[in-house]
Order: structure tokens, then sequence, then C-alpha cells
């Protein structure tokens, strides 16, 4: 499955400390990692174990202290709209921009004509299930759905790589588990290369071709779970149970380390 | 409907009983309201004061150049002082500190420094316009939220654009509040300068008439200058509904 002549996104010993008002904190220790083009790739782990900053890194908010990134072979320097998509937590929408003008920001700071980007904004929303939402300001829409303009100011961008920030982590269960559906179908439709930064196991199983699981503090990366079951997937099937089963083993045992940790940082 | 007949009533009852209560006591100070409107137009007709437009002119005049003096410098302080973190450590609480201090108490050193003439008024106009324009830019540049300027770096946005489509708006409510309250204040500012003391100007006129107990002509004047205020603060909320409008 890894072949090198595929590999779209390389991750090269990179590390990363904070400097917190206890001391530094390293956040990713010594992370390599490799991803094919059309992957769809999940990070998991307990909380502070650099997930995000691992995808901070490869969208080029945060810069590495050592170590690289390549993507395409190029060195990563900074955000680069044009080979990067974000898609954040909290969706970030823009308050004061409809429906319709948030799909558009990616495309009008890239200069794109207002008839053109226009259109391929109003051509998003309705695979979005947003045809109807155009002229609605975020705070009319209910959570999934901004969760979805976010997602498509994103692919408005029209690049080979998604990175998505627990992208469903604020909605409700029945919701996240529509928009994973709906997700799933959007990526099989475009195959992008998406990187999935999750808490959520069942997520991770029903989504993903290959689960990255993380450690706590310092940030390294445990194992790699590949997934190849075809979707769209039947939770219940005895492979899944196992896996899951597997899955929940590594991050119970990160998760308890990273619990025992905090409470020793407290006491 | 309601609200509006109970106003009137209150606003007639209080005109009948101040009439009478004027006519009682003394109606040269105490001026009941019957003789209001004869004087104001006198006032308007020009037969009192018969250079009353020339006054006007020089108190609009005052008002326009402090409120320019105050937004260009409110603007420019307080994205100075909001946008680089050092320089607003250091000065803004000095600001606040400034703010605290009864303007009134500066307005002596104003006369001394820029004369009894228009320059005087003008800068305290700017003084009381400047400091709320100043502070509603560092609130606004607080408001601003950070997960949206993130948004904006990894979309490829540079500093220029940043601010242009995510500053401005996110702060527009609290900016445009801001610009209006300056312009009240300046209007204070330059009318308080002139009735302090000057040689032009309404605030002059007023004081003049007052001077020489005339207290109609007084209140005439009074009821102009609330006109030139009202009609001021109109035009500002007409903006202020504009950049509502457009920010939605």
């Amino acid at each position: 499955m890894t072949v090198p002549s595929s590999t779209l996104i390389l991750v090269e010993d990179v590390s990363k400390r904070y400097l917190t008002s206890s001391g530094p904190v390293s956040a990713l220790d010594d992370v390599s990692l490799r991803v094919d083009a059309g992957e769809f790739c999940t990070l998991i782990g307990p909380s502070g174990c650099g997930k995000s900053t691992l995808l901070g890194m490869i969208g080029g908010l945060v810069t590495p202290d050592r170590g690289r990134i390549l993507i395409d072979d190029r060195p990563v320097s900074g955000p680069d709209p044009r080979r990067v998509a974000p898609v954040f937590q909290d969706a970030g929408l823009f308050p004061w921009r409809t429906t319709v003008e948030n799909v558009e920001f990616g495309l009008e700071l890239q200069g794109v004509s207002r008839e053109r980007r226009r259109q391929v904004a109003t051509e998003l929303l309705g695979p979005l299930g947003l045809s109807a939402f155009a002229a609605k300001y975020p705070r009319e829409l209910s959570g999934g759905m901004r969760q979805r303009v976010a997602i498509g100011r994103a692919l408005a961008l029209d690049t080979k790589i998604l990175l998505m920030d627990e992208p469903f982590g604020a909605l409700d269960e029945q919701t996240r588990v529509l928009m994973g559906e709906w997700l799933l179908d959007i990526w099989r439709r475009t195959r992008k290369t998406v990187i999935f930064v999750t808490h959520s196991l069942h997520e991770a199983l029903a989504l993903s071709t290959r689960v990255v699981v993380m450690t706590a503090r310092p940030g390294r990366i445990k194992s790699i779970l590949p997934l190849s079951l075809p979707y769209p997937r039947e939770m219940e099937s005895p492979e899944l149970v196992t896996l899951r089963a597997k899955l929940w083993g590594e991050i119970r045992e990160e998760s308890l380390r990273a619990m025992g940790e905090q409470a020793r940082t407290a006491s | 409907m309601r609200v509006l007949a109970a106003r009137v009533v209150i606003v007639v009852a209080l005109l009948v009983v101040w009439e009478l209560a004027a006519r009682a006591w003394n109606p040269l100070l105490a001026v009941p309201p019957s003789v209001v409107p004869p004087a104001l137009i006198d006032l308007l007709m020009l037969r009192s004061y018969p250079d009353l437009p020339r006054h006007l002119l020089v108190t609009v005049r005052e008002i326009a150049v402090a409120y320019v003096l105050a937004v260009a410098a409110g603007l420019g302080c307080g994205f100075a002082l909001g946008l680089y973190r050092t320089l607003g450590r250091v000065y803004a609480p000095i600001l606040a500190a400034l703010y605290a201090v009864p303007a009134v108490v500066w307005y002596p050193s104003l006369m001394l420094f820029f004369g009894l003439d228009s320059a005087s008024k003008i800068a305290f106009g700017f003084l009381l316009g400047f400091f709320p324009i100043t502070l509603a830019v560092l609130a606004g540049i607080r408001q601003v939220s950070g997960g949206l300027l993130t948004v904006a770096r990894a979309f490829g946005a540079g500093p220029v654009t940043t601010f242009r489509l995510v500053m401005v708006p996110s702060m527009l409510f609290t900016l445009v509040g801001g610009l209006r309250a300056g312009l009240a204040l300046t209007v204070i500012g330059v009318i308080v300068g002139e009735v302090l003391g000057s040689k032009a100007g309404v605030g002059a006129l007023i004081n003049h008439a007052y001077g020489l107990l005339r207290t109609t002509d007084y209140v005439a004047l009074v009821l102009v200058t609330l006109a030139l205020v009202v009609t001021s603060d109109a035009l500002a909320s007409v903006v202020e509904r504009r950049a509502r409008r457009w920010a939605e």
C-alpha cells in the first residue's frame, strides 16, 4: 500500500516544545509519518498528545523546532492554501458573511473574480446540502450546517489535501455519525487526501484508511493501524469489533497515562 | 401608541406647571414657556441676533475640524496601541488614567496655549472626542476572535487583507459606536469651550444673552444649540445604522 512514489505528505523527525508557566512542555517528539495521496489518515490519542500541533505543522500554522515537513517533495514554510485546505473544530465562520460568502472566502483571497467564485461556491452548496441556505448567516444555521459550510470553504480551494481538526467534535452523537457518512461520500467522490484529528473511535474506524495512535506527552506515534475494509463499513462486523477492541486498548493505555500525568502535575 | 400618549401628557403637564410657577415667582429668571416661541421666532428671523448665521457657521466649522482631528488621532492611536503590544502595554493605562480626569480641568491651559479664538475650542472638542474613539478602537481590537485570525492566516491572508476582511468587520459595531460617542462629545466640547470664553460661536451668543439677563433670548439660543446637537447625532445614527446593515 505504501508505494514511495505516491507519498504526498512526508513528516520527518519533527519536534515541538511549548513554553508554559510551569516550564517547557514537549508537544511532539521525533515524529515521522508518511501519508499517501488519496488516504484518509486519522490521528487519535489522548488530549495534549500533539495531534493538533502536528496538523498545524502540516498546514504551515506551526513551525517545528526540529525536523521538516514535505508536501509533494517541497518543504512547508507557511500556510499554503493552494495545496492544503483547513477545517477547524469550531467551524470558524465569519459571522458577517452569508453561507455562500463564507464558502467563497479562500477564492476571494486568491483573487478569483466575483462571478467565478460565486459560481464555484454555488455549485458546492448542492452536495453540501446547503443550497437553500446560501443567503443565511452562520447564526441562523445549526451546528452541523455550520461545520458543512466550513468544509465547503475548504473544498472550494480544490486542494489535494484537506486537514480536519476535530471537525465534528462539537456536534451531538447522531449529527456526528451522519456528518461522518456525508464526509465519507464527499471524500470518495473527490479522492482528496484527508488528515483527520478526532477523539472518537467510531469516527476513526468508520472513516479511515489508516489510524495513527499517538502517545501522551511527549507526543509520539505509538502505533499505526491500517484499515482496508470496504465502505460503507458495518460497524458491528466481527472484524471491526476486534479492531475496535484493539484500538481501544492502545488508546486506553495512553489516556490513563495522560490522566496520571495530569494528576501528578496538579498535586 | 400608549407610550406616546403618556409622554405627551407628561410634557404638557410639566409645561403647564412650569408656566404657572414661573409667572407666580419670577418671569425673568424662570422664563415661562409661553414667551419662548416669540423669542425663538425673533432669533430665527434674525431680529434679536442678526449675526446668528455667522456664529452658527463658526461653531459648525469648529466642530467639523475638531471631529476630523479626533477621528484621525483616535483611529491612529487606537490601532497603534492595539496592534503593537508593547506600545499598548506602556501607553494604554496612561490613556485610561488621563480619560478619568474631568476634561474641563484642561480647558484653562488650552485657552492659554491656543488663545480665545477658535483654536482653543477645536482643541477642547478634539480632546473630548479623541478618548472615546481611541478606547473604542482598543475595545474593538480585543473583540476580534483569535480563531478567525487563524482561519484567515490558514487561507493565505496577509496583514493588510486580514485587517480589511477580518478585523474591521469584527470590530465595526464597537468602532462605529465609538465614532458616534466621539462626535457627541466633540460637539459638547466645542460648545462648552465657547460658553466658557469666546468671541464668536453659538456659545458666545449664549454667554452674551445670559450676561445681559436676556433670558428669553438665552432659552431660544439654547433651543437652537439643542437642534444642532440633535441633528449631528441623527446624522451619526444614520451612518451607524448603515454600517450595522453592512456588517450583518
